[in-house]
């Protein structure tokens, strides 16, 4: 992986100074920190939902609680919109890799049309989530600290969980407090991971928004090179990354 | 527009002044969007969204049908080894990770997969955490809350 430390007739010693020994810009490698660091963020969060998850004796079941779909009313539909808006995200990455795929190429009308469609794509799932939010706090009640008083009727939760396990069904009968306190913790997580990746696509979204100004400007075009829509991009789909992760804690596991 | 002239000017100033020019390797300027490299290209980047579209299929149909029959740690598993290639698709294909020096691949991943043996630590941890109060002597005494 090194090279060689005495420095070749042709190249300087890699590590010597001078020039990247990754041959990576300073920038790139710097949003690839960054990248790091925000996954280890996201990670504790996650990570402290599962631990949560594995102290509780039960937990709610995603395929109860997420059952909705936009302007279907009642039916039971577990997972579909939330498969929805994973599709918009993934379809937004791809918009993004052509986008910077164009950039590659110096090809300025491209970039601005496939990160045009990227920065749609991300108000799209916002605005799913958004939804999702309202749905949730209107419909089901849930919020950040909800579901915290005792006397809270068992029928107000036990929607929320999967009455065919009986293990599940023996908790609710014998002690529901237990069902409403996973409940409660439940919602807290939930709001607040989606909450925090929710902010991150939206400072993407406002990211993409200055880099399509810069570049229908020309700024990028005078620059010689597009690797700011790269950078931009690298966060972006990092966004969808994190998505795919919390897709699959909240709603499969 | 290529820039592969470093010759006229020393890397020095290179660094210090348009660093664009130290990495026209990777930042490589070509200038046909329609040529058949271009193109394998593109076509790469829609089969990988292909390979996620079914990965996901297969996670919701899953999920959706197949989780209430099978044991819990098996679903569990598919789940997870599916958002981990889901995930290395991304990193690999889409961030362009994979076109990148060997060493800094490792930089990036090997943190990651530290951070793997930090979340089976902890979830470890919960569950045990869960049977501690549930059998442990000490707390015999106390009214099982917990059943």
């Amino acid at each position: 992986m090194l090279q060689a430390t005495v420095p070749s007739t042709k190249e300087h010693n890699v590590w010597g100074g001078g020039r990247s020994p990754y041959n990576v810009s300073y920038g790139k490698m710097m949003i690839w920190f960054f990248l790091l660091s925000d996954a280890l963020t996201f990670g504790a969060l996650l990570i402290s939902y599962g631990t949560r998850r594995f102290f509780s004796s039960v937990w709610p079941d995603a395929n109860q609680v997420f059952k909705s779909f936009p302007f279907m009313g009642e039916s039971n539909l577990p997972l579909l919109f939330v498969s929805l808006m994973t599709f918009i995200l993934i379809m937004s990455s791809v918009t993004m890799v052509l986008a910077v795929h164009a950039g590659h190429y110096g090809d300025k009308k491209n970039v601005t049309k496939w990160l045009l469609w990227t920065i749609i794509g991300g108000i799209a799932f916002l605005g799913c989530q958004a939804w999702e939010w309202t749905h949730l706090h209107g419909e089901c009640n849930g919020l950040w600290g909800a579901f915290t008083d005792v006397n809270t009727p068992v029928s107000a939760f036990s929607g929320f969980f999967d009455m065919h396990k009986e293990s599940v069904h023996q908790v609710l009968a014998n002690h529901p407090v237990i069902a409403m306190e996973s409940t409660h913790q439940f919602f807290n997580f939930f709001f607040t991971i989606t909450g925090f990746h929710g902010a991150h696509v939206t400072s993407g979204v406002i990211f993409n928004i200055v880099i399509l100004i810069n570049v229908v400007n020309g700024t990028y075009q005078k620059r010689g090179h597009y690797e700011m829509v790269e950078k931009v991009g690298l966060y972006w789909h990092f966004v969808d990354l994190v998505w795919v992760f919390v897709f699959t804690c909240f709603y499969l596991l | 527009m290529s820039s592969h002239s470093n010759h006229n000017v020393s890397v020095q100033e290179l660094y210090e002044g348009d660093q664009s020019k130290l990495y026209s390797g990777i930042m490589a300027h070509h200038t046909d969007l329609n040529s058949t490299e271009s193109k394998n290209q593109v076509k790469k980047i829609w089969k990988v969204f292909w390979i996620l579209l079914v990965i996901t299929l297969v996670e919701v149909i899953m999920g959706m049908f197949l989780s209430h029959s099978m044991p819990k740690a098996l679903v569990n598993f598919f789940f997870l080894a599916l958002t981990v290639l889901k995930a290395g698709y991304i990193v690999s294909v889409f961030m362009h990770l994979g076109d990148e020096f060997k060493g800094f691949i490792l930089t990036v991943l090997i943190p990651l997969v530290l951070f793997v043996w930090f979340i089976i630590a902890f979830l470890a941890d919960g569950g045990f955490w869960l049977h501690m109060n549930k059998t442990s002597p000490a707390r015999q005494h106390i009214e099982k809350v917990k059943e």
